[in-house]
């Protein structure tokens, strides 16, 4: 094991200017932030596209039985300038997701922040950054 | 829901700590922290004097964002107004669901709506055109030649623009508009018979100050104006964006469009 200085830029309070950041619908249209998801599984599929870049999870319950999850991230233009690359996540990746659920219950889910295996976090953007934290445990 | 403001990352803090990590060799990760997705890399933007062309116009150019509703164009009133649009149109945009919301379906945003993603002013002599990274990825073309609006306008998204410079501002007039796009995420209405004006005022090299008037007495009691800031983004460049090369999941979007 090495050990590494590991930096994060944590934005303050105050800025320059801001703005609404907002995809191209409302999060709050789509998915709930009242209902948090933790989903740890294996990446299957990796979809760089526009509006919205996607990734599915397989999680496996304690049968053994296999459940494919369909995770929304915000679009690569904005993953992108927030540091992601296309090879930031890839198949086969253990990872744990936090996000929140889809409304409509469907095996769907706006994904906040995604752990890799590693320990390490790969930052989401979801909708374009309009998920607000889940609710307190 | 309130519209969540993100923050710049020029009054960013880097927290550093001391990590353990496996001897393979990892990418760097993503420096956003969760929830941050936004568009904020960059400089601040400047704020000395704006710029001139040779023909000694305000020089606009530049890769902007913001400068119009997205998630509420009430949010543009001076303070105190309220919208006035009609009661029966009221109860139209009741009605609107969050998945008929053209944009999330990948059509125009038409005017004066915007999205958060960067877009382009291009002048010359005789047009200006606004090139927007987002939604539909296409441009809005102003005619900067002195010429009038035709007398048979086919209805469109981004109507017919014409332009012209009052001082230091520039206006956009636009007639011709079709009733298909939404003003925002909540869906406010509009009739073919909207005519907006825009006053275009680059207060400093990293502000434009964007005032509409929007004038459509079918859905509205009397013409109402909203005003929108776009900063400008130093050393942002347009990124393609093809809103409609995978956009199968507008079907889970859900509710009224008003709740958002």
């Amino acid at each position: 094991m090495r050990i590494r200085l590991v930096c994060v830029l944590v934005a303050m309070a105050a800025a320059a200017w801001t703005t609404p950041a907002l995809a191209h619908h409302s999060f709050a249209a789509e998915y709930d932030a009242n209902k948090p998801v933790t989903l740890k599984g294996t990446v299957s599929k990796v979809e760089w596209t526009n509006p919205h870049a996607r990734f599915y999870v397989d999680v496996k319950d304690d049968k053994g039985t296999v459940t494919t999850w369909n995770l929304e991230l915000a679009s690569p233009n904005v993953l992108r300038r927030n540091g992601w690359t296309r090879t930031s996540l890839n198949v086969g990746d253990e990872v744990t997701v936090e996000g929140s659920w889809a409304k409509d219950g469907s095996k769907m889910a706006n994904a906040r922040v995604v752990k890799l295996a590693d320990g390490r976090r790969v930052f989401a953007g979801s909708s374009g950054g309009d998920a607000p934290p889940p609710p307190p445990q | 829901m309130k519209p969540v403001s993100v923050v710049g990352l020029p009054l960013a803090l880097a927290v550093c700590a001391l990590v353990a990590v496996s001897a393979q060799q990892t990418p760097p990760a993503p420096t956003s922290p969760a929830g941050a997705g936004s568009q904020n890399r960059g400089p601040a933007a400047p704020t000395g004097p704006a710029k001139r062309l040779p023909n000694g116009k305000v020089d606009l150019s530049g890769v902007w964002q913001g400068g119009g509703p997205v998630g509420d164009i009430k949010l543009g009133l001076a303070k105190g107004e309220t919208l006035p649009i009609r009661p029966e149109w009221q109860k139209i945009m009741d009605a609107r669901q969050s998945k008929d919301d053209p944009e999330a379906n990948c059509l125009p945003t038409g005017v004066p709506r915007r999205d958060p993603y960067p877009w382009r002013i291009l002048q010359t002599d005789t047009h200006a055109f606004m090139l927007f990274e987002g939604n539909i990825h296409s441009y809005r073309q102003i005619f900067m030649d002195g010429r009038k609006h035709p007398a048979d306008l086919d209805p469109t998204w981004y109507g017919h623009s014409i332009g012209w410079w009052e001082g230091d501002t520039m206006v956009v007039d636009t007639v011709g508009f079709n009733d298909l796009f939404w003003f925002d995420f909540i869906g406010t209405p509009h009739t073919e018979k909207l005519h907006t004006l825009e006053r275009y005022t680059r207060t400093n090299l990293g502000t434009l100050v964007i005032e509409t008037t929007v004038d459509d007495l079918g859905a509205y009691t009397r013409p109402f104006k909203i005003t929108f800031t776009a900063r400008l983004r130093p050393g942002e460049e347009l990124m393609e964006y093809i809103c409609n090369e995978n956009n199968g999941y507008v079907k889970h979007i859900t509710g009224p469009a008003k709740d958002f």
